[in-house]
């Protein structure tokens, strides 16, 4: 391939075509163009007039150059050309492509993968066959036409582990199958793991290596630790490069149950430095909520680290001395634990032999001062197994012998007898603050309010071990909370009580801190491995290479032990573990994990993971040159006058290179608009019953005849409207006649209802069952027709009031009839508000048209007449059945008005003559 | 019978394309208000002048009884005097007067029919005769002869540059000529000369389309006749415009000349300005020769 300004040809002798060029420019400089024909009946003027030049006018030099544009398209086009070509001297012979596979390479995968890509088409030109070869999941490489490889590539995902000792063992067997020699290119994830020099060494042996790795360093996330209230999460690179900023997003479901981003922290990399850390003081519970922390922008295992019990809600347990004081609720000891404690933690209801077996995180006694022997045993195994014990004293503790004489085992410290007051009205001295926590407490940091003051306090006996085990102490140095380990946890004494009687301290903020710092202690639970001993952890979830959890399946359980000390590979994933209530999260890095970059020996070319993908662009050219020449066609025929042939060309042109596109309104919608707003129309809505739905067109025919006779209104034929299909805004009236079987009209529909409504539109609901039932749902009709405008917005009803303005809008009307002369009338309510003026006759009523007028009358029986005029169905008997479709003309008449017009008639202008007219 | 059908049918054919003319004519003839024409005096003729009291020498066939009965005098109803000339139409019916360089634009055939129609509707209701030069339709009044005046105007002539018709010219009549006077000039001459003779004055009307006069052509072009019997071939369209647009000077001079010469007023009328400032021209210029 030859290669010229990062363009490759593939047949570079077509370019020589390029130098026909300039005599196709001499040719077609001389052609003249065609003579244009032109009518000019003045041409007698012209006889005899010679040219003074015989050189005719030439081609536009624009049309020239257009020309040879196109055929140096044409030309360059059929040279082949290609974008980016790769340069790269093709090698022979076999070709192994060795993959590390691991999670450090996830981020970057897809490249990996377009590369892996470019290398098989590349091998597949020069014909090699290629075997791949992923070091995380070693098999033995098998050598293929490169075509057979490029289907597999989807298959190949990385790994949430690297190569370990066993893998690349595997590896190297695998290697000792295959014979002959090779060339290898190892597509390295740029992080150094254990033996990766024996293989190399293995795969030098047979051939040449290159090396391509991507440029950026691997960054990772440590699991998440937990100390005094904040996670301290640590994030660490391969490679110490200059300071470098990343976003760790802590992740959990919020209240409603949706994984989402509840915490964002910035982390930054010193220059030179590979570790860094960011501690996140999230209320707790949020804290609670976080499921995982994430690098932002990696899409690594690595980059994940999972979180498990120790982030999750405290389990505690209340248990109070004295129970039975009904009705005084803010003296019970429990009282303001219960206050602190709600928002963080969930409580275990019942007895202390009832609440161990749950296995709280605390347990906290108030003023328990007798455990039996049983209690007292299970709850010593509770705390050696990690439980913390948060004991408060009180009057019975003070006033019992806990702890008088040997140091009780679920007492920090001996106390003395009694106890002491200070402060009191019948002692000496001053209620004594609180002395600023020491270094040592775990309070250390929290200050000191000065309102904080204990009157009262059972003491500690001098023991030697007693400053070791306080806390916190008053400021005559008494101690006031004590502590010391039993087992695997913790004792913990408050040397006052829970509630207020003894200090101020439950008042105050400072016991909430305390009381944060100590439970919070207790939830991060170390596991070590004793204690996991002969327990079987069940996966739940397992990560993948990417840094996604996806559900364990059927993965066989793991040993306690190898789940703390194994190390992750194909029979240790990381991810979630469950045994009994407990979880536990396998994390890729461990919090001793440090990253290191790859070294590769200096005899091994590395190269970079950029790759330019090769863009044949010879359609490209010639498809320009097409529309060049179609441009020149057209072009042509302007010049030599065929203009109009030209405008059919560049139409034809036009429609070849754009398909033509579907009219936005078809002409059925706009003969429709154009029908329906040529003339005022009537509609009625077609119910999908024939016959109903022909009644209701004779009615509205007759109805527009009547108007035509009696009213300058003269409607055009009417129009039946699918509510589904048809727009409503063009009529002003809709007549819905009801049926129990008319289908419920969609959503779209609704909507275009009641935008109809809205922008005052009336409604003529008719159930045409007045002669059987009255208004409501007792009949089919009526239920049907409360269905079907329950979606509609309709405003409160009233039957129409004597004063409407539907009585007097053309006709003065009392009543309504249809074919029967049944049921009142429905309209909008009149306003609350709407009262009668003295000496008028109406009140001055809303200002808007009804949107709605509901009844069962059949007017559309009563108004039908067929082609001719007659009418269509009977009504009453003899003359009185005459008069009453008379008023059902009238009302109809009235109807139309009331829409047309408003509330015209309603003005109080027209009252004099409408009182006159009514004889008042 | 076949002949009698085919006869039919073309002369259906000829008489829907009258209406439209007709129309337009009538319709640009309604434009121009007839105020001049009369003789505003009493004289002989068909409408009422005024009524004046009977005096002697007046017979006594002559008093109105009408409107004497209403009182004791005695009056005499006047007529309007009336006298009618006769005009002479002729609008070149050739085949390049079928032309228009646009298609927004009229033919020239089509403009002159129109005007010329136009001029004769409004001489007829002026109360002159008016005919066709040559024997085919001699001048008569009433609105039959503009239907006859229409249908002549609607056939059109073979030849593709008509000589003007001088044969049968009633003396001391006017005439009105209109045609693009493209054609040899000679034919024109020897009708001026021999209507001068006869003492018939009257209007010649040149109609052009506006390319004849801008002749806005380039390039390499053929220019053919409508009729397609003299054609021009040139190589630059745009280096003949100077000598072409001398040349139609030249010959409008001639035609000025011309007119000069007889005693006729000569008129100018491109196709792409209005019809009605021709047409105003061309029936000020008859009146004043009436008058």
């Amino acid at each position: 391939m030859t290669v010229l300004a990062g363009i490759g040809f593939t047949a570079p002798w077509v370019l020589l075509g390029l130098l026909t060029l300039p005599i196709l420019w001499l040719i077609l400089r001389a052609v003249p163009p065609a003579p244009i024909r032109r009518l000019f009946p003045a041409v007698t003027l012209l006889l005899g007039l010679k040219d003074e030049e015989s050189v005719s006018d030439r081609t536009p030099w624009w049309l020239l150059l257009l020309r040879m544009m196109a055929a140096a398209a044409i030309i360059i086009g059929l040279a082949g050309p290609v974008l980016n070509p790769s340069r790269e001297q093709a090698g022979s012979g076999p070709l192994l492509l060795v993959l590390d596979g691991s999670w450090a390479g996830a981020t970057r995968w897809s490249s990996t993968l377009d590369q892996i890509d470019a290398q098989l088409t590349e091998a597949g030109r020069a014909g090699r066959t290629v075997a791949i070869l992923n070091l995380t999941v070693p098999e033995v490489p098998v050598f293929q036409a490169a075509e057979a490889w490029s289907g597999r590539l989807p298959g190949l995902v990385p790994m949430p582990w690297q190569p370990k000792p066993p893998q690349i063992e595997q590896a190297l067997v695998a290697l000792d199958q295959v014979e002959g020699g090779f060339e290898t290119h190892w597509f390295s994830d740029r992080l150094a793991y254990d033996d990766s020099e024996t293989i190399l060494a293995a795969l030098q042996a047979r051939g040449g290596v290159t090396v391509y790795q991507s440029p950026s360093s691997v960054v990772g996330l440590l699991p998440a630790g937990y100390q005094d209230g904040v996670i301290q999460l640590t994030a660490q690179r391969a490679e110490a490069g200059p300071a470098e900023r990343i976003t760790v997003l802590a992740q959990g479901r919020d209240p409603a149950g949706v994984m989402r981003v509840l915490q964002s922290a910035e982390v930054e990399f010193a220059g030179g430095e590979t570790q860094a850390q960011i501690e996140l003081a999230l209320p707790s519970e949020l804290r609670a909520r976080i499921t995982r922390f994430e690098i932002q922008g990696e899409r690594s295992a690595g980059a994940v680290t999972l979180t498990d019990d120790s982030l999750r809600r405290r389990e505690v347990a209340l248990i109070a001395g004295t129970r039975n004081r009904e009705g005084l609720e803010l003296l019970s000891p429990l009282h303001y634990l219960t206050q602190v404690l709600i928002p963080t933690a969930d409580f275990v209801d019942g007895g202390l032999l009832d609440v161990l077996p749950a296995n709280p995180d605390v347990i906290v006694l108030a003023d328990v001062a007798k455990l039996s022997g049983g209690e007292q045993s299970a709850l010593v195994e509770w705390v050696e197994e990690g439980g913390l014990l948060l004991r408060f004293a009180g009057p019975r503790m003070a006033a019992s012998d806990l702890g008088r004489d040997e140091e009780d085992i679920l007492l920090p410290v001996r106390l003395r007898s009694g106890g002491r007051s200070v402060g009191g009205a019948m002692s000496w001295g001053e209620a004594k603050g609180l002395a600023p926590f020491p270094e040592s407490s775990p309070f250390y940091g929290l200050s000191v309010p000065g309102d904080v003051s204990v009157t009262t306090q059972v003491m500690a006996q001098p023991d030697p071990n007693l400053a070791d085990r306080v806390i916190a102490s008053l400021s005559d140095g008494t101690p006031l909370v004590t502590r010391k380990a039993l087992g695997l946890g913790q004792v913990v004494l408050f040397h006052v009580t829970a509630d207020a009687e003894w200090s101020s301290l439950p008042l105050s903020g400072l016991f909430v801190e305390m009381l944060d710092r100590l439970a919070v202690a207790s939830a991060a639970k170390s596991r070590q491995e004793s204690q996991l001993q002969g327990t079987t952890w069940e996966p739940i979830q397992v990560m993948d290479g990417f840094g996604t959890l996806s559900d364990a399946g059927n993965l066989s359980g793991v040993d306690g032990v190898d789940l703390v000390s194994g190390a992750i590979g194909p029979d240790l994933r990381p991810g979630l573990y469950e045994s009994g209530k407990q979880k536990l999260a396998l994390n890729v890095l461990t919090s001793d994990t440090v990253l290191s970059p790859a070294v590769w020996p200096p005899d091994v070319p590395i190269k970079g993971q950029e790759i330019s993908t090769e863009t044949p662009i010879g359609g490209i050219l010639l498809s320009l040159a097409l529309l060049l020449l179609t441009v020149d066609v057209i072009a042509s025929l302007a010049l030599s006058g065929r203009l109009g042939l030209a405008k059919v060309a560049a139409t034809a042109v036009g429609v070849l290179l754009f398909v033509p596109q579907a009219d936005a309104q078809t002409p059925a919608d706009t003969d429709f608009a154009l029908n329906a707003t040529k003339e005022l129309v009537l509609a009625h809505v077609l119910t999908g019953d024939a016959q109903v739905d022909d009644i209701a067109g004779a009615g509205m025919r007759g109805l527009a005849q009547t108007l035509f006779y009696r009213t300058s209104v003269e409607p055009a034929e009417p129009i039946g409207v699918d509510l589904e299909r048809d727009e409503l805004a063009f009529f002003p009236l809709l007549y819905w006649p009801i049926t129990p079987q008319q289908p419920q009209p969609s959503a779209e529909a609704y909507a275009k209802l009641n935008a109809y409504l809205r922008s005052g539109g009336m409604i003529l609901f008719d159930t045409r069952d007045s002669d059987v039932a009255r208004f409501g749902a007792s009949s089919p009709n009526g239920r049907k027709l409360q269905q079907l405008a329950a979606p509609l917005n309709i405003p409160s009803l009233e039957p129409v009031p004597r004063d409407h303005v539907l009585t007097r809008a053309f006709y003065l009307l009392q009543d309504f009839p249809g074919r029967y002369a049944g049921t009142e009338v429905w309209v909008e309510a009149a306003p609350l508000d709407a009262e009668q003026i003295e000496g008028m006759p109406f009140r001055n009523l809303n200002d808007n048209v009804t949107p709605v007028v509901i009844g069962g009358n059949d007017w559309a029986g009563a108004w039908a007449v067929d082609r001719n005029g007659q009418a269509l169905l009977p009504v009453g008997r003899g003359y009185a059945g005459e008069r009453q479709r008379e008023l059902a003309n009238r009302f109809g008449v009235n109807l139309v008005m009331h829409v047309l017009t408003g509330n015209y008639k309603s003005d109080q202008v027209h009252v004099p003559a409408l009182l006159d007219r009514l004889g008042q | 019978m076949n002949a009698a059908l085919t006869l039919r049918e073309r002369s259906e054919a000829e008489a829907s394309r009258l209406p439209p003319l007709l129309a337009r004519a009538e319709h640009l003839a309604g434009t121009v208000l007839l105020g001049d024409h009369g003789r505003r005096r009493s004289g002989l003729g068909d409408d009422f002048w005024q009524y004046r009291p009977a005096q002697i020498g007046d017979s006594r066939r002559m008093i109105d009884h009408r409107r004497s009965a209403r009182g004791d005098q005695q009056f005499v109803r006047e007529r309007e005097w009336q006298i009618a000339q006769s005009v002479m139409l002729w609008v070149d019916q050739g085949a390049s007067m079928r032309f228009a360089s646009d298609k927004s634009l009229h033919t020239k055939a089509d403009r002159a029919r129109l005007l010329g129609l136009s001029t004769a509707i409004l001489l007829v209701r002026g109360g002159e005769r008016v005919g066709l030069t040559g024997t085919t339709l001699p001048p008569r009044r009433g609105n039959a002869q503009i239907v006859r005046l229409a249908q002549a105007w609607s056939e059109d002539a073979e030849a593709d540059y008509a000589p003007p018709e001088h044969r049968a010219m009633i003396p001391h009549a006017r005439a009105v000529f209109i045609s693009d006077f493209l054609g040899p000039m000679d034919e024109v001459e020897l009708a001026l000369t021999k209507a001068a003779d006869r003492g018939v004055r009257g209007v010649l009307l040149q109609v052009l389309d506006p390319t004849e006069e801008s002749f806005p052509y380039r390039g390499r072009t053929i220019f053919e006749s409508v009729g397609g019997t003299a054609r021009h071939e040139t190589l630059k369209a745009g280096e003949l415009r100077d000598r072409y647009l001398e040349r139609l000077a030249n010959r409008k001079d001639a035609l000025t000349q011309l007119c000069r010469a007889t005693g006729w007023q000569l008129g100018l009328h491109h196709t792409g300005d209005s019809a009605q400032a021709a047409l105003l021209w061309l029936y000020r210029a008859l009146d004043g020769g009436t008058a």
